[in-house]
């Protein structure tokens, strides 16, 4: 989280309040920005607290005392519940889906931004009209199509249906679309076969998009709830988030929930710390979704 | 590939339509009902309750969230000083899951020792069971999906801004606009269609509410919080109703598309 302190203050000239401000509206902005700022931290802090916190001392006075903190709470949830494995379960949902994605995606939008094939054109349609619905409306004919195929719990059905991810084609197709054509002609003329096109052209000018895209499938999975919880029926088989959900149902005490909420956030902070600048901007700039 | 776009992605939307003109149970028996299921929808007492707390609920939340993320970008834009640092503060709860946010803000509604009770105590106010209660259940869920979300339109609203040509603003400013009248006759007229976008997206994501309510209320109390989606996951997980569940899956998808439709009317008659 050091970068974000280092974003020079663009623009700071041309953005100085108007002349004639009067020194307290001055300083008026940054104390609300800064409130704000206080007011969307305090449930995380109160979530870290709880969880290090010893499980007797829940009043206030006591449980803010670091003094007090203790890693009770994360042993006992740990070797309690089934976290462990639905971390196995969460990271192999998310990775597995970020590999697949982001090379499907990008060969799909290869073909649909530069190869002209029969039915370009009506297939692309189709996928955009498969963006308009929404997931939910797909779920029950989803689920199904799992069970016929006898994946209900487990990876396959966790996994595959995901690796369908019309969104991820569309914003490689738009991006694809960009590069000038002359590149892949040149490419042809001097006889370089498809597959060498994709891998020695087209993967490493995409490299920045899949960068950005790979962020956000794997933050799209790793937070998935509804259809791990559909899918993954047995303890063994459910993810972190929905293993999370059922924790808070049963009778845990709530520092272990809390120890337990934590550790599910970990590796979302690792990627929005380590890229931060890089998915902030993106998202301006594409729209993109989570 | 191909395959797997047209079975996974193809398939199921052409089966929500069929399965929605079935009775297709968990056994895979069915039979060709038609309309059945969308009349039985029009005459259920739950579906009646699981639209009216999906729109009560959006009504709250679109916004609540839509002007918290426009408060917070224009702040960011007014305000140089640690811009990057506050940005990523706000953004910070939208890479969590919904569910995490779910669960701290249980935690923080409860009744007995809950962090906001604690505070409002302090005041000599409550204990207020915010979650228990039908008036104040769905503003917390609100609450708490606004808080989880607001850092992505946030950012979408704070291009928008940076996006406002400086010229205009130095054009109002020395014809006398003061720093409201600025705001409201030239970045907001400018902002319009970054706007609205923000407020499709809200609308649409608002409609599909199911995780925090699974998690924060089970739909309770009294189906005060029971949403659509909800309906639908109980229909085809707690009954195996599955073409009925489906149907439900299509009234949702139709909401959506008809909020998209009135979006692109709208902004289209502004082009």
């Amino acid at each position: 989280m050091v970068n974000v302190l280092e974003r020079p203050p663009v623009r700071e000239v041309a953005e100085r309040p108007a002349a004639g401000r009067r020194g307290a509206a001055r300083l008026t902005l940054p104390t609300l920005l800064a409130l704000t700022a206080i007011v969307t931290i305090v449930p995380f802090a109160a979530m870290v607290v709880v969880a290090f916190a010893p499980p007797s001392g829940q009043t206030f006075p006591d449980a803010l005392n670091p003094a007090n903190f203790t890693l009770e709470n994360f042993s006992k949830v740990l070797s309690s519940s089934d976290i462990p494995r639905w971390t196995v379960n969460s990271l192999l949902y998310s990775l597995v889906s970020v590999v697949c994605v982001l090379l499907f995606a990008s060969m799909a939008g290869y073909a649909f931004a530069k190869k002209k094939f029969p039915g370009r054109e009506v297939m692309f349609w189709v996928f955009i009209a498969t963006l308009m619905v929404p997931f939910q409306a797909t779920l029950i004919p989803s689920y199904i199509l799992v069970s016929r195929l006898d994946w209900v719990d487990s990876y396959w059905g966790l996994i595959v249906p995901t690796l369908a991810n019309s969104q991820a084609v569309f914003l490689m197709r738009q991006f694809i679309s960009q590069l000038p054509d002359e590149l892949f002609e040149a490419a042809q003329i001097d006889g370089a076969a498809e597959w060498r096109i994709f891998t020695m052209i087209v993967l490493p000018l995409v490299r920045p998009v899949l960068a950005t895209l790979g962020i956000f499938v794997f933050l799209w999975h790793w937070n998935d709830f509804l259809w791990p919880l559909v899918i993954g029926q047995s303890g063994k088989m459910q993810t972190l988030t929905v293993g999370l959900a059922t924790l808070q149902t049963q009778a845990v005490p709530i520092n272990q929930v809390m120890a337990g909420a934590t550790i599910t956030v970990v590796p979302s902070l690792l990627v929005f710390g380590l890229l931060q600048r890089y998915l902030t901007d993106s998202i301006a700039m594409s729209g993109l979704k989570a | 590939m191909l395959v797997l776009f047209l079975l996974f992605r193809f398939l199921p939307v052409v089966g929500a339509v069929l399965l929605s003109l079935t009775d297709y149970r968990l056994s895979g028996k069915w039979t060709f009902i038609a309309a059945d299921n969308y009349t039985r929808l029009l005459s259920d007492n739950l579906f009646h309750q699981a639209l009216l707390v999906t729109l009560t609920y959006t009504v709250i939340f679109v916004p609540l969230t839509v002007l918290l993320s426009l408060g917070t970008a224009v702040l960011l834009h007014q305000v140089v000083w640690k811009r990057g640092f506050f940005r990523g503060v706000f953004f910070l709860p939208y890479v969590t899951s919904i569910v995490l946010a779910a669960v701290i803000w249980k935690w923080i509604y409860y009744a007995q020792d809950g962090l906001l009770n604690a505070v409002l105590g302090l005041v000599s106010i409550g204990p207020v069971d915010f979650l228990g209660q039908s008036r104040s259940v769905l503003p917390s869920i609100a609450v708490t999906s606004a808080w989880k979300g607001f850092g992505y339109s946030m950012l979408i609203l704070l291009g928008g801004l940076q996006a406002v040509p400086k010229s205009y603003l130095e054009a109002a400013m020395i014809d006398g606009a003061g720093t409201w009248q600025r705001f409201r006759y030239v970045t907001l007229p400018q902002l319009r269609p970054v706007l609205f976008f923000v407020l499709v997206i809200e609308t649409i994501g608002a409609f599909q509410v199911f995780d925090a309510m699974y998690v924060m209320t089970g739909g309770g109390p009294v189906r005060s919080s029971y949403s659509l989606v909800y309906f639908l996951y109980d229909s085809g997980f707690k009954y195996f109703d599955f073409g009925y569940a489906s149907a439900i899956g299509l009234v949702l998808f139709l909401i959506v598309l008809i909020v998209s439709l009135v979006q692109r009317r709208l902004v289209g008659r502004d082009d």
